[in-house]
């Protein structure tokens, strides 16, 4: 493959043939949760957005410039998450000095964000599939903007779902369950369309 | 006020340390004592590979393996002391070769040791090495019945359903992981022109 | 320590209070791993182990972590076991480790034990606090391992790898790909679900 366009490509791949979330399950826990309201979706697809394609970044420096130099490979867990943790902690407290509406706004998403297990999932796979920077970056831009998109979808399909009558086994999560399998099947129709 | 800023701002601090360091030497001994293990496992595991895909009954302990390993397979280096094919000898002749081949997957590379004859007409086997399908799906490429279906033969091979190859060049895909199972035969397609050429098969 | 006290945990882990049917919780890492027995077992096993210690460790450390760092202090806990986890496999079963591939390391992000450190660990003492991770392991593994159960069955026709469905049986491959694992997964909510409400009419 074109090394020129493989960046482009793996982006459209974890948007959409290789979906982090219907693809891989990742980040499911805040998914099933916060996909009730369509605000706060847009709200944490945003935070997930942003920091996915920045730690991916930040981690594939530390990665290939400390720890693999200094052969430390094995304590990548605590690294990446460590990381994570602390770009989070940064970028809130830079948004709660610089602006009040964008705090409001994403603000309380930003903890959720440390234990959103698509973060580091990016991160080591991103590792184990020995992609370059740029290619990491647009991986994790991609992974983000394709979880935004997915918990997007489903946030508008619950609104309409909170009229509908489900069996009462079925109710929150299981019907959720449900929808995302759906969406996971529709969104396995883009096989094909991007050849990595 | 002293103790105050002590409590709130330096010994959160002073305790995260310690407490890192404290884990981390902990996580790093034990690393450090299945380090020679971890290494033995993967020298092992390329022996066997090499074995598996040369055709050679591959004995169950490590110490047997080593031992056929030795007598049977002898690693030709290129000029950066890296392993560049192995020759398989039988009766101290060289019968075929083994050389590493790979290409990208569906997740990222798939690598593989491709075995074949001296006289570079038939494969005696492929075992892959390294692969980061979906364990489940793609990561069936690993299971016998996938690997056992290249042995003997000289394609180019051609895919079908699984369960319904029959001619020779036909290969069953892996139900759910069809785009694992291109990958995987492109690369061996690739790497059986490459031979038939006299060249060697190698990592794209 | 009271022996009713670790009834009631274990039972309202593995009963009512499962983390998996009563909260949704922790499914991500795993789920991805479910088509197969064999995965979902050592993944699982694995997820008991760190919770387990992680909780224990939590509950020792809980009258001197400073509430500032808690969260990263409860992330680094857990991720050295999971580091342990990784290491336990790499020298002793490489094997599963090839399969498993880069979800161990998920293990760390799977809310169940984030969760059970934040709301038992930090507020019970360490002995009770290790059966309540231990109970909440296994009352997530036991729901994996019946939804893995099922994928493999439907999907591959094998259970633990042997073929155990006859020739008459066609494979639901959908079973093995993503999509299966979210409406098995719902199937299992509802009859639990539904069980329990059924359960509950009846008292009433």
């Amino acid at each position: 493959m074109n090394s020129a366009v493989y960046p482009l490509a793996v982006f459209f791949a974890a948007v959409f043939t290789n979906n982090i979330l219907l693809a891989n399950y990742l980040g499911m826990c805040s998914f099933l949760s916060v996909s009730r309201e369509l605000k706060t979706s847009v709200g944490l697809g945003a935070a997930v957005t942003f920091v996915m394609a920045t730690t991916s970044l930040l981690n594939w420096l530390v990665y290939h410039y400390i720890l693999l130099p200094l052969d430390l490979d094995y304590l990548r867990f605590i690294v990446f998450i460590v990381v994570i943790a602390a770009f989070v902690q940064l970028v809130e407290m830079i948004i709660e000095r610089v602006s009040e509406t964008l705090y409001a706004a994403l603000g309380i998403f930003l903890p959720l964000i440390t234990v959103n297990c698509a973060i580091l999932g990016v991160c080591l796979f991103m590792v184990i599939r020995d992609y370059d920077l740029l290619s990491s970056f647009t991986f994790g831009l991609g992974s983000g903007i394709g979880w935004f998109l997915a918990i997007l979808a489903m946030a508008g399909i619950r609104q309409k779902l909170a009229r509908a009558r489900v069996p009462r086994g079925l109710e929150g999560a299981g019907i959720t369950l449900i929808i995302t399998g759906m969406m996971a099947l529709a969104f396995m129709g883009f096989t094909g369309m991007i050849k990595l | 006020m002293k103790s105050r800023f002590w409590k709130e701002r330096i010994f959160p601090v002073v305790f995260m340390v310690a407490v890192t360091v404290v884990f981390i030497s902990v996580v790093s001994g034990i690393y450090l004592s299945t380090r020679d293990m971890v290494k033995l496992n993967e020298s092992l595991f390329l022996k066997r590979a090499v074995l598996y895909a040369a055709d050679i009954t591959v004995p169950g302990k490590g110490a047997a393996v080593d031992k056929v390993y030795r007598s049977r397979v002898r690693e030709r280096l290129d000029s950066e002391g890296l392993v560049n094919h192995f020759e398989i000898l039988e009766d101290n002749e060289i019968s075929g070769y083994a050389v590493f081949a790979g290409g990208p997957g569906l997740w990222g590379k798939i690598e593989a040791v491709i075995g074949f004859t001296e006289m570079r007409d038939k494969l005696t086997g492929v075992e892959f090495i390294k692969q980061n399908e979906t364990p489940g799906l793609g990561a069936r490429i690993a299971e016998e019945w996938f690997k056992e279906q290249f042995r003997g033969k000289m394609g180019p091979f051609v895919l079908v359903p699984e369960g319904t190859a029959q001619a020779e060049k036909e290969v069953n895909a892996i139900t759910g992981a069809t785009r694992t199972s291109n990958f995987v035969l492109e690369i061996i397609n690739q790497s059986l022109e490459d031979i038939k050429e006299g060249e060697w098969p190698k990592l794209r | 320590m009271a022996k009713a006290k670790v009834k009631k945990v274990f039972l309202d882990s593995l009963g009512k209070q499962n983390p998996v049917f009563a909260q949704v919780l922790g499914i991500c890492s795993t789920l991805a791993v479910t088509n197969v027995l064999k995965n979902t077992l050592v993944m699982t096993m694995g997820v008991v182990f760190v919770t387990a210690l992680s909780n224990f460790t939590v509950s020792l450390m809980r009258k001197v972590i400073p509430s500032r760092v808690r969260m990263m202090v409860e992330t680094l806990i857990i991720a050295s076991y999971v580091i342990i986890v990784e290491i336990a496999l790499k020298a002793f079963v490489p094997d599963i480790w090839r399969q498993l591939g880069p979800y161990v390391g998920l293990i760390i992000t799977n809310c169940i034990i984030m969760g059970r450190a934040e709301a038992f660990a930090l507020s019970n003492p360490a002995g009770i606090s290790l059966v309540d991770g231990l109970a909440s392991g296994i009352g997530y593994a036991y729901v994996l391992l019946i939804i893995a159960f099922f994928r493999e069955l439907m999907g591959s026709g094998t259970i633990w790898g042997y073929q155990v469905m006859g020739s008459w049986w066609t494979n639901w491959s959908i079973m093995v790909m993503p999509p299966g694992a979210f409406f098995m997964l719902a199937v299992f909510i509802w009859i639990v679900k539904g069980l329990l409400l059924t359960h509950e009419e009846k008292k009433s």
